[in-house]
């Protein structure tokens, strides 16, 4: 399926801001099931200081700097992608759990650079609650491809999606003790169920096409950015699985950036310098099929 | 007999309890061998050292204790006001057969551990060939990943490294931890050479140590070689996370030392990818920052947004090769006590040599084999996080422990607990041996890794600092070149260009500098007017006295806010107005405030600063000690004569910015504090004998009796007190004398135009005050002076708003950075969410 993605972040400010610095990861990682063409971050004003880079992770980072003052910073990612659903290897799936651990089977090929994805990162710590929440799925023996959608099952069943639960930077304890949160808290809870058991996941920040309900057009700006998580099957292999729709990652599924937690690939961040007191946000995230809507997920 | 002698009898002697534990087993001793006889680099010194009584030592004890103070030599426990720095008379001393194959270690791990920070944040070979597990290096905080990027190559990101290191029961030298974040000392180290050669002149002399400035001055042309691409004249400065820092002495001396400026994060901002500096009216290219921030606070931008210590974007700065950052902002990766256990076979890989330097033996609990022995041997081991702060956690009960450790076993190390070295220390008049450890330095200068020939000593107690000791590495010739180098550069004066004399910042410290010096000034002179009159009168109430010292208490109060004891005990009163730093307008919160602010720009003011400042904490710290009333006036007045030692000093600094605005801050001081004590004193009438005597009171306190008397032949009416005090521009304690003085130095600084609002406002100050009639002013209106009153508020409000139009136009460097989205969403409470 090929996309036009449209993700625009407005900030408008009371008073002018006279200088601000940041960084986005806005740009879709290519990857052996998704293309990226003609896809583009710009800011406004325009900055006098612009760099793209990749980062250790290999996401495509931007960073910016406004010096012109301003009222109001616009920055905004728009390309277009073109995803299938990721094919993973006969058998991948089968592994025995146990047998992905990084730390306790470090010679396993691939087991050193999944090691960062299996230790706690700033935002999913270990927590014993979450752990003993967990053990349930990771049954001895049972296969990873079982384990991992049986906990991305457990989490979509017992989490309410409730976008004035959480915020950016609340943590995986906050999320398991109010039972509710947005796609971000989701992904994170199963992150820290899975690496609190020894296996290696990462976070993914993509977008989400949403299908129209039948007969109507599609609602731009309807979306939002959306996230993920991916397991580590062993080599460089990855089952990827979303939690907030209890469903395996498809060509529905944009793929932005990954890293140990949100706190890594936020969309945008910055530093700003300015008197003024308050700010307006507002995003807005279009993901269009290109040309007619085929009705095919 | 003599204190070397003593030492050596009571070290040769066997324990009587026979007791020897794991930590207080046999120690190797740094002075006394085996056989009772001095070690060889004492030998050198016997002469000198044996012949030293008990007195003696006392004696250049004492005066390293007054001389440090006079530096104004501190050091900060987190969480405490700063603390003086200790230093034992007796230096750790090494002849040049012993320091020679430390000497090789250290530069050989210094390499190494260059070639582990370039293969991390490189190719990362280690972890993938697993010469050292992954797990171990990234479960550190030190390991950076915003650096590692493909795009980003330091290749020399460790220019200083410091090595803290230990020597076993054997004499044989372990390094107990590597310290390559922002390593301090070097500045406490070389402060401890210049006291301990001043006080011990013989002793250093006849030892013929390796003198440090060499190496310094090699520090200082390795900085300006750090600077990216080919520069002419690089910008270096020193990045401090401010005077509150624990080693902020330690940051300060060493920018004076190099000749580079102390800068805080503040002072710098990022533009178009370039590190700069905020001179103002213009932004000047920093290319070498030598780094005393931690790097996780660097940057909060990319690293912890809360970061008010860092600039946003240095980390994008840095990656694009346009300033280098000493060390590297990844480099606090090599502080991690897991990769101890595994330098033996990184050396081999990396380097395909053995590692020379030992370190404490280590065992990380990630690996199995780790946690076992750990487990096995956990009353014998110290136990540590990786991510935490360095203690040994083996003091947690045992099933905590061994439940945290099978829990998250890759975040913890095991390490074998040395019986360190002892030395004599002089502690209560007597040499006890006590342990030490001792921090190395080693400088990348050219192209290979140099040891400090010295460092700094630590006598450590329960595993904590308690006092430090110079290091005297002996020549093995008289002659040979100091530090081994002959080569390097003289110091030269830095090239022409702007300090950081104006830098908004500095200019805040100064003009706090000002004002907190005038304001205990005035303080302690009004203290001694009114203790004077407490002395003749607090047993003798209502007589006119009494009433005169009860005024005078009030201006007290006035000025140093209502203190917090009980009413009537005089001497508390006068005890917490000088002593308490914790009342706000105290003595002692104002030369606290003095202290802070001179420490934020050290490196711009004269030692002489210090030497006044000491002689202040002396009086204080008698007064403290003593309970007679007497000793309130004693050390009020040497504590006075410490605040007018630093007229004397800012008397002598250059005429530049700062000068000026120490100017505007005392003289706007003064005038505040004058029409305080006015308004505290004058404004009431309380009958002619009473009046008379509380307007004498005051003009001692103004120090404008001696002017009076000569004026006034001896008449005392409020209006020739007001006439000296408020409009005479002849006399310097006057208002209007300090107006004038505020506007000229204003004048001078370089934000001023001639009509900026500053100028504005002091410049109608002044007429309206010269302009005023004093006559009119002592009109009598019922039991007050009306007229009086009202000048006098509305002067100290006009005083109070020309303060606030100072800090607006030259102190202050913009709103401070804060995160995007930070800001509160639009809404009418405001108020109620703003902070």
């Amino acid at each position: 399926m090929r996309y036009r993605v449209r993700h625009t972040t407005t900030y408008t400010y009371d008073a002018p801001v006279t200088d601000s610095i940041g960084q986005a990861h806005l740009v879709p990682r290519s990857l052996p099931w998704q293309s990226v063409a003609s896809y583009a971050v710009t800011v406004a004003p325009r900055p006098g200081d612009v760099t793209h880079d990749l980062d250790h992770l290999g996401n495509h980072v931007t960073y910016f700097q406004v010096t012109e003052p301003h009222d109001t910073l616009v920055v905004e990612g728009a390309g277009e992608v073109e995803v299938t659903a990721p094919v993973l290897p006969p058998d991948a799936l089968a592994t025995p759990w146990e047998d992905l651990r990084p730390l306790r089977d470090p010679a396993r090929p691939g087991a050193w650079a999944a090691t960062d994805l299996a230790l706690p990162s700033p935002l999913v710590d270990h927590d014993p609650g979450v752990t003993a929440y967990a053990a349930a799925s990771l049954v001895p023996g049972r296969p990873v491809g079982e384990v991992v959608t049986d906990l991305a099952h457990r989490v979509h069943a017992d989490l309410d999606y409730d976008k004035t639960a959480t915020t950016v930077t609340s943590t995986v304890v906050d999320t398991f003790a109010r039972r509710a949160g947005v796609c971000q808290d989701f992904a994170h809870l199963v992150l820290a169920g899975l690496r609190a058991h020894g296996l290696a996941a990462r976070y993914v920040s993509g977008y989400l096409a949403t299908e129209p309900p039948p007969g109507q057009p599609r609602l731009v700006g309807a979306d939002a950015s959306h996230a993920w998580v991916e397991v580590w099957l062993g080599d460089d292999t990855w089952l990827a699985v979303d939690p907030t729709n209890d469903t395996v990652v498809g060509d529905r599924h944009v793929t932005v950036a990954w890293g140990r937690d949100y706190g890594d690939v936020p969309p945008l961040k910055g530093v700003i310098v300015t008197e003024a007191r308050r700010s307006t946000l507002e995003v807005a995230v279009d993901v269009a099929p290109v040309g007619p809507w085929t009705g095919a997920a | 007999m003599t204190v070397l002698r003593e030492y050596a009898a009571g070290v040769a002697q066997p324990t009587l309890d026979g007791s020897v534990g794991p930590a207080s087993g046999p120690r190797y001793d740094e002075v006394v061998g085996p056989d009772g006889a001095l070690r060889p680099g004492w030998k050198a010194l016997a002469e000198t050292a044996v012949g030293a009584t008990g007195r003696d030592l006392q004696r250049v004890a004492d005066e390293i204790a007054r001389a440090l103070e006079d530096d104004g030599v501190t050091y900060t426990r987190p969480g405490e006001r700063a603390g003086r720095w200790r230093l034992d008379p007796v230096p750790l001393v090494l002849d040049a057969a012993q320091w020679a194959p430390l000497e090789v270690g250290l530069a050989q791990r210094a390499e190494l551990l260059n070639a582990v920070l370039a293969d991390l944040y490189g190719p990362r070979r280690l972890l993938a060939e697993r010469v050292v597990p992954a797990a171990a290096v990234l479960g550190h905080p030190g390991y950076l990943r915003v650096v590692a990027r493909a795009s980003a190559t330091d290749p020399r990101p460790l220019v200083l490294a410091a090595t803290d290191l230990g020597r076993d029961h054997r004499g044989e030298w372990r390094v107990l931890a590597d310290r390559a974040q922002a390593p301090s000392g070097l500045g406490y180290a070389m402060e401890n050479r210049r006291v301990v050669s001043r006080v011990q002149p013989e002793l250093y002399r006849q030892a013929v140590p390796h003198r440090m400035a060499p190496f310094v001055s090699a520090l200082r042309s390795a900085l300006l070689q750090s600077a990216p691409g080919d520069l002419a004249d690089p910008r270096v400065v020193v990045l401090s996370p401010g005077h509150h820092s624990e080693t902020a002495y330690d940051q300060a001396a060493l920018a004076s030392a190099l000749g580079f400026p102390l800068v805080q994060g503040s002072d710098l901002v990022v533009r178009d990818g370039w590190l700069q500096m905020r001179v103002p009216g213009r932004l000047e290219r920093v290319d070498v920052v030598l780094r005393r921030v931690d790097a996780a606070w660097a940057d909060p931008l990319e690293l912890r947004g809360e970061s008010r210590l860092g600039v946003a974007g240095l980390t994008e700065a840095v990656r694009r090769g346009r300033v280098r950052v000493v060390n590297g902002l990844g480099a606090g990766a090599l502080e991690n006590p897991a990769l101890l256990a595994y330098l033996p076979a990184v050396c081999e890989a990396l380097l395909g040599e053995p590692l020379r330097l030992p370190s404490v033996a280590t065992w990380w609990c990630g690996e199995p084999g780790g946690l076992e022995h750990v487990l096995d041997r956990l009353d014998a081991l110290a136990v540590r996080r990786l991510d935490g702060p360095a203690v040994d956690l083996s003091g947690l009960r045992r099933e905590t422990l061994v439940e945290r450790l099978l829990a998250e076993p890759h975040k913890y190390v095991g390490q074998e607990r040395l019986a360190l070295s002892q030395s004599p220390a002089w502690e209560a008049g007597a040499a006890v041996a006590r342990p030490l450890t001792l921090r190395a330095f080693t400088l990348r200068y050219g192209s290979a890794y140099r040891p400090l020939a010295g460092g700094l000593a630590s006598t450590v107690e329960d595993g904590v600092s308690v006092g430090s000791r110079d290091v005297w590495v002996l020549k093995a010739e008289p002659r040979d070149p100091d530090q081994g180098i002959v080569d390097v550069l003289p110091m030269t004066a830095g090239p022409s260009r702007a300090g950081t004399g104006a830098l908004p910042r500095v200019l805040e410290d100064l003009w706090w500098v000002g004002r907190y010096a005038e304001r205990a000034e005035d303080l302690l002179r009004l203290v001694l007017a009114a203790h004077a009159l407490a002395e003749d009168f607090r047993d003798r109430p209502r007589t006119t006295g009494a009433t005169v010292l009860e005024v005078l208490l009030g201006a007290v109060s006035r000025l140093a806010g209502p203190g917090p004891l009980a009413e009537g005990d005089l001497d508390a009163e006068f005890r917490s107005v000088l002593l308490d730093p914790h009342r706000a307008g105290s003595v002692a919160h104002a030369l606290d405030g003095l202290r802070g602010a001179a420490n934020g720009v050290r490196d711009q003011l004269s030692l002489d600063v210090w030497r006044a400042l000491g002689g202040a904490d002396r009086a204080a710290e008698v007064l403290r000690g003593s309970g007679h009333s007497h000793q309130v006036a004693e050390s009020a007045v040497r504590m006075l004569t410490g605040t007018l030692a630093l007229q004397g000093v800012t008397a002598n600094m250059v005429r530049d910015p700062g000068w000026h605005m120490i100017g505007v801050g005392r003289h706007l001081e003064r005038s505040l504090q004058v029409c305080h004590l006015l308004a505290a004193t004058t404004t009431v009438r309380r009958g002619i004998d009473v009046d008379r005597e509380v307007l004498s009171a005051v003009l001692a306190a103004a120090e404008s009796a001696v002017t009076h008397r000569r004026r006034y032949r001896g008449s005392v009416r409020p209006g020739g007190v007001l006439e000296l005090l408020l409009t005479d521009r002849d006399n310097p304690r006057s208002t209007a004398f300090a107006l004038d003085r505020v506007a000229e130095h204003l004048a001078a600084l370089p934000a001023s135009t001639g009509s900026s609002r500053p100028e504005r406002l002091a410049e109608d100050l002044r007429a309206d005050v010269a302009a005023v009639d004093v006559a009119g002013l002592v009109a009598i209106g019922g039991e007050s002076r009306p007229h009086l009153v009202r000048f006098l508020a509305e002067t100290t409000d006009r005083l109070t708003r020309l303060a606030e139009a100072v800090a607006e136009v030259h102190l202050t460097s913009g709103p401070a950075p804060q995160p995007l989205g930070a800001l509160a969403p639009p809404g009418p409470d405001l108020e109620a969410v703003a902070p």
